[in-house]
């Protein structure tokens, strides 16, 4: 492996170099990582994991990159600590913020390291004679349906013959999807938890504590599910939210009037959003009220129709939408029974 | 529907099934997918079917002779699970539907009527019943321009599947539905795992849904030449028509923002492509078997190869019986087109007619069996 291989692998520890690495170069056993001096290691780790979920990006300097075997190394043990959290809040928080902090690295990347990078994690590229990147469709849609603006949405997108056209940011940020994807299902992984060195569980121990600090500082949230009735659009947003996942404004938007129509309190409604990554009390308050028609104007907004909630893609429609027009009817005309046939 | 007519389809269908049964060949892999038969009329679907061989497949459809056949577009690991969560979604082939849009405007002749209140029907248009003044109920049958707008929808969604979404020739089938729409399955490896969320940006793309209107309209306003601009896909369509209908670049950068925003809407209406969103975003939907008879007409969901696509004769290369005469007590029912011949008016009438004019009736509900 030449030097440089070396430090990309320091750079982004998910690649299968640093796996080849590792596996050359270390024993990588829950009994033999206290031996092999680790110590280093462990408590980088421990470093990334509190970046993610304190500044939700995990940094890595040039002087980490040149400590490359701690730095290498580092990654594995991480995901060790975070699935043996076994907290879903906290592995996706490390996912977002190892995928985030990649993604800004990649952005100073030349055009041939990041199409490595992103051949390497599955999205692969291609870069054209007008210096566009072009990606798979089914790879393109696979990853950008995450995104909320407009502007990813296929329909507003250059194709040709099968692949979307983009620029090199844009491309970064659909690689840094699968990253995030890969680093989740990754923290998946049990770790028999017997096995694992005393030093570990100590690691584990203080990354709680850093969640619990945090979590503490929001309010406790409630669940809006167990009253039924809720149709499968709003429910999916719901579900999201719930698990911390980032909802789009408008999704946000579609919850909030749901609520507010099945009379919630303002209160409740705004314990709910607290959950979100970005959450800010004095910003969903005033939004919130402004929706319910207590600011502004006065005008009291209603829950976006079947129609529009297809328009922006976020109708999954079940059996008992069919001839329901708007998602407060859900429910109401029941044609489960139905073959649908075409 | 009278037991007698029931049994003459029945024999007619048996007759078309026999003969063609090598016609009916279902998506590989057989045994992965669900299959649904209607075998009564007005009895429920009966579905969770599968089948290990193809064998099987053509044993149970001439040992029932079925009125319909539908399978699915999902491969499932277990198809014959009756819980639909259980059966275990492998993928999905992508499964598009075009339909015929209702028209108002026929000539007299070609229209007829059904009072659903007090019972009168008649020939001509309409809207009230003459007796008792309650809204009528308009007999459809099948036309030919109706049908010929279907299949220019279905051309138009063709044409971006290939071009812009990259679907090779050779995986896109097309089939009339043997009745009032044309069917497009696509069987391309890379497209069967896309996800219901990639499903519904394939749809918004193709009724042009979500398009962000305000940098087409900085463009268009801005008064850019073709030359100068990186456009691709439906935007780039909806671009060149734009300027198309405007005459020229200049004469575009002259017009009101309202007047470019109107074409815009204009030619996104005209350029969208009216499939049926439902069907396409639904994974576990069954599709009508190809070749199969559809019941709501007595045609067949007939294949056409991509060649022969614009000269396509929905009524009357999807045929499925011969032409010996019948005997049929009709109701009631407009002038029709069916096999190269035209039939009808008819009003309370027994007529002789070819054996697929009388099953079409038989199955559009207007008459029934009287005799061979």
């Amino acid at each position: 492996m030449t030097s440089e291989n070396v430090l990309r692998a320091a750079r982004y520890p998910f690649l299968p170099e640093a796996r080849e690495f590792i596996s050359r170069n270390i024993d990588l056993t829950l009994e033999s990582l206290e031996k092999t001096g680790s110590e280093a290691a462990l408590k980088r780790a421990v470093e990334r994991v509190e970046n993610a979920l304190i500044f939700k990006e995990v940094k890595v300097t040039v002087l980490d990159e040149l400590n490359y075997v701690r730095e290498i190394l580092s990654f594995p043990i991480a995901v060790i600590l975070v699935s043996m959290t076994m907290n879903e809040y906290v592995r996706r928080m490390y996912a977002l913020g190892e995928s985030r902090g990649a993604y800004r690295r990649m952005l100073n990347e030349s055009d041939e390291t990041l199409l490595y990078i992103g051949e390497k994690m599955g999205v692969e590229g291609v870069l054209d004679d007008e210096s566009m990147i072009r990606v798979k469709i089914p790879t393109y849609l696979k990853l950008a349906y995450s995104f909320h603006a407009p502007h990813w949405k296929l329909v507003n997108r250059a194709v040709s013959n099968g692949y979307v056209l983009m620029g090199r940011n844009e491309y970064a940020r659909l690689v840094q999807v699968e990253i995030n994807n890969y680093v989740y299902e990754k923290t998946l992984e049990p770790v028999p938890m017997g096995a694992a060195p005393d030093s570990f569980r100590r690691a584990v121990g203080k990354i709680v504590e850093v969640w619990s600090k945090l979590e503490a500082a929001k309010p406790s949230h409630i669940s809006l599910r167990e009253r039924g009735d809720t149709p499968p659009c709003i429910d999916r947003i719901i579900k999201k939210m719930e698990n911390g996942e980032n909802a789009s404004h408008f999704e946000r938007l579609v919850v909030a009037t749901f609520m507010i129509a099945r009379n919630r309190s303002i209160d409740e409604i705004i314990e709910f959003f607290s959950k979100q990554p970005d959450y800010k009390y004095s910003v969903t308050k005033y939004q919130v009220e402004h929706l319910a028609g207590l600011r502004g104007g006065g005008k009291k907004y209603s829950v976006p129709s079947c129609r529009t909630m297809l328009t922006n893609g976020l109708c999954y429609p079940d059996e008992y939408c069919k001839g329901i027009k708007h998602p407060l009817r859900y429910g109401e005309e029941n044609a489960a029974n139905k073959p649908r046939v075409s | 529907m009278l037991q007698t007519s029931l049994e003459f389809l029945k024999r007619e269908f048996f007759k078309y099934y026999y003969e063609n049964i090598d016609r009916l060949v279902p998506p590989e892999p057989i045994r992965n997918r669900e299959f649904g038969f209607f075998l009564e009329k007005g009895k429920g679907m009966f579905r969770h079917k599968c089948f290990n061989s193809l064998r099987d497949f053509h044993e149970f459809i001439l040992s029932e002779i079925p009125l319909d056949i539908y399978v699915s577009a999902a491969n499932y690991e277990d198809p014959g699970n009756r819980d639909m969560s259980e059966k275990k979604l492998v993928n999905a082939e992508l499964f598009f539907d075009i339909d015929v849009e209702p028209v108002n405007a026929v000539s007299d002749e070609e229209a007829a009527w059904i009072c659903q209140k007090c019972g009168q029907y008649d020939i001509g248009l309409k809207e009230r019943c003459p007796s008792c003044g309650s809204p009528t109920e308009l007999v459809r049958l099948l036309s030919e321009k109706q049908l010929r707008e279907a299949l220019g929808e279905t051309e138009k969604l063709i044409h971006v599947l290939i071009e812009d979404l990259g679907i090779a020739p050779d995986n896109t089938h097309v089939f009339y539905s043997g009745n009032r729409g044309y069917h497009v399955h696509i069987n391309q490896e890379d497209f069967l795992n896309i996800t219901g969320e990639g499903r519904r940006e394939i749809i918004d793309y193709l009724l042009i849904q979500g398009l962000d209107e305000k940098e087409l309209l900085n463009i268009l306003r801005r008064g850019v030449s073709i030359e100068n601009i990186s456009l691709k896909g439906v935007k780039k369509r909806v671009y060149m028509r734009i300027l198309e209908k405007a005459g020229s670049v200049e004469k575009l950068k002259a017009s009101r923002r309202e007047t470019v925003l109107k074409m815009l809407e204009d030619v996104v209406e005209e350029l969208k492509v009216r499939i049926d969103p439902v069907v396409t975003i639904d994974v576990h939907r069954l599709m009508r078997m190809p070749e199969s008879i559809n019941s709501n007409s007595g045609m067949v969901k007939r294949r056409i190869r991509l060649e022969d696509l614009s000269s396509f004769k929905p009524l009357e290369e999807a045929i499925a019986f011969g032409d010996e005469e019948a005997c049929l007590k009709v109701k009631i029912a407009p002038k029709f087109s069916l096999g190269g011949r035209t039939f009808g008016p008819f009003k309370d009438e027994e007529v002789e007619l070819p054996v697929y004019a009388a099953i079409y009736i038989i199955c559009k509900g207007l008459g029934e069996y009287a005799g061979g």
